[in-house]
């Protein structure tokens, strides 16, 4: 079965590579948040095996969407996508849940590694 | 006490802290004055603390002064105008001769005893103390190129979880100062193998290795060393140069020695020294190693310096600071990149009045990216601005009698050729900013003798890129050594993709067929005007970019490894060498550049 993933992202753009990304490893993308509000959402909904989430969103950012997703699933597994120059923001992350991060611009291999290392 | 003794930390030092001032001064003007405001005054606090230490009491003073208005600033009192920071900045400029003067002459107040406490050592950091119990330390060393390597030392911690053999580490919190090398101290309940798998699988882990706490060496009071204990030390750059080229000579003897008999019975000593060279030269690598931030932070003031000049107004963008080359590499690339930017200010960028009129943000603006790309490090510096114009580049050529077509180049590959040709000012007229003296053709050549490439690409009303590829070492190459009229030459193997027999007497029409494609044969024994016995039996596949040529020699000789010393062009010396090197037999060679040939 494949492993499910909820990409969280207010760039249609970053969402389309990440999910491009993702497909060809496998994964099934079930849910897409442009929002922290609507990943919180979709999480309880999808309890999907990964997550991938950006870090500035309109609505709950990214961090925010951590705190409340790993609150109530403490299993949860997120990956942060950070951009560069929030190293202060992914630490952040970090502490609040988050299991690892991939610095945009994206590479495909750096991705896929960290996902591994967020399921392993 | 001696004060000569802190003369090293102290330039240093000052260096840092000058380019600090001038870059938050820089800064004022953009979004964050608060935060700029508050570094240009702790870099002032700073350099009038240390000059002071030192006992250069003008410096001290001239840093006083600055920090006053600095505080002016900060309190709301003195409003931060452009006026101002022009003078702030001139100031500080002054302050930097100031300094260098101070070091050359010494103090103006001689004989001023100080407390070495009092000497701040911000860049050593003092080796923590292992904790009690302490029976093993895992040693981690991030990937260079790792982002946010404060992050990922986290999650390393993370990954070793509530395991209760971590007892600490060092640093035991990361930020921004975090370097990529820690150390995780650990009891002796504690797996080695175990600990190092959990650490690698945090990822972007160069080398781990777990083993017992070292006692921390004594280190002696030879003048170059701070004094007390440093993980960090500094050292003379030109001490540096002195061990890589020792080293490079050590692996060009050991691989002569290689090509030896070998007696049996040291063959498995030559192997090792082998390997302990192999681990020599990735250590000497990795010291070498210095993030482009040292040059990048110098660009805002270039710029910042050249659009007032002629009346722009430009923003700079700067990516990939922490991206690291080897210091020699870098040392040498500010002067070009400097030639570029103001070139883009001066040339590229338009005017507010023009930008608007064609639809473009008022702002021009100019990016300067570094990014690391497997063996090499990538260097861009994009324009928004005009562009250059191919017709207009060509009427100039042609009134200096470099240029004889009626088309203008039809490529951005032949328009660049005829930008970097010597004697070929980029200016339409001299401009204010990027002057005379150094033109295209210098910042090509110097790219080169580096062993990079440079290349341009422009599209008008648009913009200009200038993308360089830079080798992130230079010392040591692998290369191929070819023989052409009774001569060795080496060819840098970065740029070739295969070597080819050669049929006598075909190819007479300038052309090689590889596989298919249609190679340009250049023929060596002409271009590098030979004449020796011998005769074209093989050819060499360089490719730069879309661009292959087919170089015929007389014989390929084989694979070696050269010590690369680069050398300035010889005044009516042929311009195709990179540089000279000694062959594993002792013989000296000349270094092609197979990018002065295609």
């Amino acid at each position: 079965m494949a492993r499910t993933v909820l990409i969280c992202d207010d760039a249609l753009f970053m969402r389309t590579m990440l999910a491009d990304i993702l497909k060809g490893a496998g994964f099934e993308v079930v849910g897409e948040a442009q929002t922290g509000a609507e990943a919180v959402k979709q999480y309880k909904l999808l309890q999907p095996d990964l997550v991938t989430m950006d870090i500035v969103m309109p609505d709950m950012g990214g961090i925010d969407a951590v705190r409340a997703i790993v609150k109530e699933h403490p299993q949860a597994r997120i990956l942060m996508c950070s951009a560069m120059g929030q190293q202060a923001l992914v630490i952040e992350a970090i502490q609040a849940g988050a299991r690892d991060f991939v610095v945009k611009p994206f590479q495909p291999s750096r991705v896929l590694e960290a996902v591994q290392r967020v399921l392993g | 006490m001696d004060l000569r003794r802190f003369v090293d930390l102290y330039v240093a030092e000052t260096h840092e802290n000058i380019r600090l001032l001038q870059r938050s001064l820089v800064d004022l003007q953009a979004d964050a004055p608060e935060g700029a405001v508050a570094e240009a005054f702790r870099a002032a606090h700073t350099l009038k603390g240390i000059s002071a230490a030192m006992g250069y009491q003008t410096v001290a003073d001239m840093a006083h002064r600055l920090e006053d208005s600095l505080d002016e600033i900060r309190a709301g009192r003195l409003d931060a105008d452009a006026g101002l920071i022009d003078a702030l900045l001139s100031a500080a400029d002054e302050l930097e001769d100031e300094i260098a003067a101070a070091i050359r002459i010494g103090p103006s107040a001689p004989g001023l005893e100080i407390d070495p406490g009092a000497v701040p050592a911000r860049t050593t950091v003092s080796l923590s103390p292992a904790p009690a119990g302490t029976t093993f330390v895992a040693h981690v060393l991030l990937d260079p190129a790792a982002p946010i390597k404060s992050a990922r030392a986290m999650l390393i911690m993370r990954s070793l979880g509530e395991m209760p053999a971590v007892l600490g580490s060092d640093p035991a919190q990361f930020d921004d100062s975090f370097d990529g090398s820690l150390r995780i101290f650990l009891s002796a309940s504690a797996d080695p193998a175990a600990v190092a798998v959990l650490i690698r699988s945090a990822g972007d882990v160069e080398t781990v290795s777990v083993r017992a706490p070292e006692t921390v060496p004594e280190r002696g009071g030879d003048g170059g060393t701070q004094p007390g204990q440093g993980r960090q030390v500094r050292v003379d750059a030109t001490r540096l140069d002195g061990l890589a080229d020792g080293l490079g000579e050590l692996s060009v003897l050991y691989a002569r020695l290689q090509k030896a008999d070998i007696p049996a019975g040291v063959d498995g000593m030559v192997d090792r020294l082998g390997t302990v060279l192999g681990e020599l030269d990735h250590e000497m690598r990795a010291l070498r190693m210095v993030p482009v931030r040292e040059v990048f932070e110098r660009l805002p003031r270039v710029v910042r310096d050249a659009a007032r000049s002629v009346g722009r107004d430009v923003e700079l963008v700067i990516e990939g600071e922490d991206v690291e080359l080897d210091r020699s590499i870098l040392d040498d690339i500010g002067e070009p990149l400097v030639h570029l930017l103001r070139n883009a200010v001066d040339h590229g960028i338009e005017s507010t009045g023009d930008r608007l009129a064609a639809g473009k943000p008022a702002r021009g603006r100019i990016r300067v990216s570094a990014e690391r790309e497997r063996g090499s490090v990538r260097i861009m510096i994009e324009d928004d601005g005009r562009g250059v114009s191919a017709a207009r580049m060509a009427e100039k050529a042609r009134a200096a009698g470099l240029y004889d077509r009626a088309a203008p180049p039809g490529t951005d590959e032949e328009l660049f050729r005829l930008m970097s040709m010597p004697g070929l000012s980029t200016a339409e007229e001299v401009g204010a900013v990027s002057g005379r003296g150094v033109g295209m053709d210098v910042v090509v050549s110097r790219v080169r003798a580096l062993g990079g490439a440079i290349d341009m690409r422009t599209k008008s009303g648009l913009g200009t890129t200038f993308r360089m590829r830079l080798p992130i070492t230079l010392a040591v190459a692998q290369a191929l050594r070819v023989r052409v009229g009774g001569e060795d030459y080496a060819i840098p193997l970065t740029h070739v993709t295969e070597a080819v027999e050669l049929d006598a007497g075909a190819n007479t029409d300038g052309v090689l067929r590889v596989r298919g494609h249609r190679v340009p044969l250049v023929r060596l024994r002409r271009v590098l005007r030979v004449s020796g016995e011998g005769s074209e039996e093989a050819a060499v596949i360089a490719e730069i970019g879309d661009r292959r040529a087919a170089l015929a020699v007389d014989e390929l000789v084989g694979r070696e490894q050269i010590l690369v010393r680069t050398f300035d062009a010889v005044t009516g010396m042929l311009p195709f060498f990179s540089g000279a090197t000694l062959l594993a037999d002792g013989r000296p060679a000349l270094v092609l550049d197979p990018l002065s040939m295609i």
